[in-house]
């Protein structure tokens, strides 16, 4: 452990709402002086909290909100190479507003590169664009994207429809123009415009919603590979971060049985659809299922060559944080480095 | 084996605890109802500082739909994943299997010990 190399891909740097004021265009600025983002949110309670209880900084702020203090607990705490800050301002696409919305993200994409991204060779950004207007969040991709320190464009999976779906594509477009990975955060699942956070309906309790957050992902990810993203983008890469990893080969196998008969729906694949999903996708590992038996994940992780397909994340500082010296220990060391590095090396082209 | 007295009673006050470093091993000591319990700081889960966790009750085994809240000042709970744990014995409030290290406490003339090694 002490020497392996880390790559950790879900970092979640936060601040209060007005360290945004100074990078907001009017009529924005006024708004969030006043009133602050407004984030339209789950709504689920969780006894636990969000944030990991010992993250709080020192000097006071919200978890995750010095850099400084990251640096000490994280970077330096674990021995990290590189984190990917993630933020959170993704859970915007949830709000009704698409102006606002993409003012927001374009407010802390500023803020994340002025403020944070400087302060520790480890950092690196996922910048992040709203999906309720596509085309302004292009736009967006367009303006940002190509910022050395910028590793990839983050959306968030509560959104109004499939992300599979033509409406979004000005985004995968964009992305794959920039040369970046999009990855897909949850969050806000039922929250403000959002679709209902289980295919079920609305549950009654936090336990319930968070351990669905999966059926978002699986639906996103039909969606994706039937509609041909994948062919109408071929270099685009995909990262599914914090949706879990053990649905994958049910879903790929389900997915493979159905095109068997159903391929005239989607002619444009050429392939077995779980082929685009090994081709294009990532998965990061936090919160890595726990079966009593470790060797039942191990087996799992064998049917998927899912060695090639993970990212190592944490998701400080945030209550199901996963120490990287605490998970996937009965992995072969090839496939531990594979996951904990090499793959998000490779992905994000860092040195 | 051996008893190591680190605190004075008045070290903790009632519902209190304190952290301690003994041989290395840092050991958290609370105070529930005038008697001590000793756990290391460290959960079994994922290794977090769970001294540094919330102490209180929490829900009881119940019927359906009811809400039965007890166990006031005896439960803590890890920072980082949530797992509640029974303070005075050590054990996962959903798993027998899964428990904090405890260790005994002997009071002695207003000291607390902690009794480490085998036992």
């Amino acid at each position: 452990m002490d020497d392996m190399k880390i790559i950790d891909v879900d970092v979640h740097n936060e601040q209060d709402d007005r360290a945004l004021l100074p990078y907001l265009q009017e009529p924005w600025r006024s708004r969030v002086a006043a009133s602050g983002i407004g984030y339209a949110g789950s709504g689920y309670y969780s006894p636990i909290g969000v944030m990991k209880k010992d993250s709080i900084p020192p000097g006071g702020g919200k978890a995750g909100s010095d850099p400084d203090y990251m640096i000490k607990q994280l970077i330096e705490g674990y021995n990290l190479d590189y984190a990917v800050l993630t933020g959170v301002v993704y859970n915007i696409s949830s709000t009704h507003d698409p102006d606002y919305a993409a003012a927001i993200c374009s407010a802390y994409n500023d803020y994340l590169i002025a403020e944070w991204l400087g302060k520790h060779k480890a950092f690196k950004g996922a910048m992040v664009v709203a999906t309720q207007d596509p085309l302004l969040a292009a736009r967006e991709i367009d303006r940002i994207g190509g910022h050395p320190d910028i590793v990839e464009v983050m959306i968030s999976s509560a959104a109004r429809s499939p992300l599979g779906q033509r409406y979004y594509h000005p985004i995968y477009e964009a992305t794959e123009r920039k040369g970046l990975p999009v990855a897909i955060h949850p969050g806000a699942e039922g929250g403000g415009s959002s679709t209902a956070p289980t295919a079920a309906g609305y549950p009654t309790r936090y336990i319930e919603w968070h351990t669905c957050l999966s059926q978002m992902f699986m639906a996103h990810l039909v969606s994706m590979v039937c509609e041909g993203v994948f062919v109408k983008y071929p270099s685009l890469k995909v990262v599914l971060v914090e949706g879990g990893v053990a649905w994958l080969p049910a879903l790929m196998w389900r997915l493979d049985k159905n095109y068997k008969a159903l391929r005239s729906t989607v002619p444009w694949l050429t392939r077995m659809p779980s082929e685009y999903i090994r081709d294009h996708c990532y998965l990061s590992t936090q919160p890595i299922e726990e079966p009593d038996n470790p060797q039942h994940l191990i087996d799992l992780f064998n049917m998927i060559d899912a060695e090639n397909m993970l990212l190592y994340s944490s998701d400080y500082p945030h209550w199901d944080f996963d120490s990287p010296s605490h998970i996937l220990r009965g992995l072969k060391p090839e496939a531990r480095r594979k996951i904990f590095y090499e793959n998000a090396k490779q992905l994000y082209r860092l040195d | 084996m051996g008893v190591y007295y680190v605190l004075s009673e008045e070290d903790i006050p009632e519902g209190g605890h304190a952290v301690v470093n003994i041989e290395g091993r840092e050991i958290g000591i609370y105070r529930i109802n005038g008697e001590y319990h000793a756990i290391l700081n460290y959960c079994p889960h994922q290794g977090a500082p769970i001294c540094a966790g919330l102490v209180s009750g929490t829900t009881l085994p119940s019927e359906v739909y009811d809400y039965e809240y007890g166990r006031a000042g005896e439960i803590v709970r890890c920072p980082w994943h949530g797992w509640e744990f029974d303070l005075q014995t050590g054990k996962s409030l959903f798993s027998d299997r899964i428990r904090v290290k405890k260790y005994k406490v002997e009071v002695h003339e207003g000291k607390v010990g902690v009794v480490m090694g085998r036992g």
